[in-house]
């Protein structure tokens, strides 16, 4: 490995922290004109976290949430993840199917959040790509509504026996207006970050 | 409430009660002394340290975790051989078919079995696999463990 994720130069932050930005600009596009609501996603902050310690940081691992995982691969291989709070997910579902109340747990409801994540995190990764060019595709989408530590766990282990640290970020959904909890969560693999970073000491 | 985070363990003594959140491939191991009222938790994340590349962290294995926590509860005043075992978690949350990690809840739940077995303590309740969270409590006061989850409501064992 030639980068690692604790030693990177302000540039090389600045520069993924500008990439990161274009791809969720894009995803809020697409997911705006998907529901037919201005959606935006706010700009995120980078961190450094301890894989251990990334439940935490996402929220806490008891906190019951609407989980979408995507796998990732290609040149960068890694899992995408977009996790919800349960009002977020009902705010969302309501403002799409245009109802007063609605349950998140129909099978109904279940499909659209899938659905939304893949489109998030389908129109961020191809824009990375584009941007890196790069080849890198996602899998199926996968929801459940679970407990976020539990969520994310068996992707954690995967990652912790390659890496110690991962890239973090967090992003706000505002959904006309309102704010929403949310979260677009990244974890690339060791050999990914090092074509992820290369990519962009090469274009600096 | 003393809380064990991920790859993390504690011990304590009544009344303090003893927590680990979130709890999905991972596996929750309480272990409980009800002579001396001590108890102990781990939060386990893979089966074994050997083929780790980092392996600074005992607690996050099955096999330095379990006996690492016996010996820190022995030291803290429990008879080892009053030791029993309540475990939860393992599950498997989701299917990637390009994973090679499928089963990561089973082999988690594998390796605590046999390093139980190993240290000859006794499992007197397991609430593990399937497709679901848990959270879980130990009162050390009784023994007691509360597994929590999502869906499926509160279980007492």
């Amino acid at each position: 490995m030639r980068y690692k994720v604790r030693e990177l130069t302000d540039m090389q932050n600045s520069a993924l922290k500008e990439i990161i930005n274009i791809g969720v600009g894009n995803a809020a596009t697409s997911l705006s004109k998907m529901i037919k609501h201005q959606i935006s996603i706010d700009i995120p902050e980078l961190r450094v976290e301890i894989i251990e310690k990334v439940p935490e940081a996402a929220g806490g691992a008891d906190k019951v949430v609407s989980g979408v995982i995507m796998h990732v691969d290609g040149d960068i291989n890694g899992y995408i993840m977009m996790l919800l709070s349960e009002d977020s997910a009902a705010t969302i579902c309501k403002a799409i199917n245009e109802e007063e109340d609605t349950d998140i747990h129909t099978p109904m409801n279940q499909s659209m959040l899938e659905e939304i994540g893949h489109i998030l995190a389908g129109s961020y990764i191809s824009s990375l790509a584009e941007f890196l060019t790069l080849d890198v595709k996602i899998s199926p989408p996968m929801q459940t509504f679970d407990m976020l530590g539990a969520i994310m766990d068996q992707i954690l282990i995967e990652m912790s026996q390659n890496v110690e640290c991962t890239l973090f970020f967090d992003t706000v959904f505002v959904l006309e207006g309102k704010q929403m909890e949310g979260i677009l969560l990244t974890l690339f693999d060791p050999m990914g970050m090092d074509k992820l970073l290369g990519r962009i000491d090469e274009m600096t | 409430m003393i809380i064990v985070g991920m790859a993390d363990s504690a011990v304590a003594k009544k009344p303090e009660k003893l927590t680990t959140l979130g709890l999905g491939s991972c596996i929750g191991i309480s272990l409980y002394d009800n002579r001396n009222c001590i108890g102990g938790m781990v939060h386990i994340m893979l089966p074994s340290v050997e083929n780790a590349r980092a392996k600074d962290n005992r607690a996050k294995f099955a096999d330095t975790g379990i006996p690492d926590l016996v010996d820190s509860m022995v030291k803290q005043g429990a008879a080892k051989h009053h030791l029993t075992a309540k475990i939860a978690g393992g599950a498997r949350m989701f299917s990637f078919s390009s994973n090679s990690n499928l089963n990561i809840g089973e082999r988690n739940l594998a390796a605590t079995k046999e390093v139980l077995d190993k240290l000859r303590i006794k499992t007197i309740a397991d609430d593990t696999g399937d497709t679901y969270g848990r959270t879980i409590i130990l009162d050390t006061e009784t023994g007691q463990l509360t597994v929590k989850s999502a869906q499926k409501g509160e279980k007492r064992y």
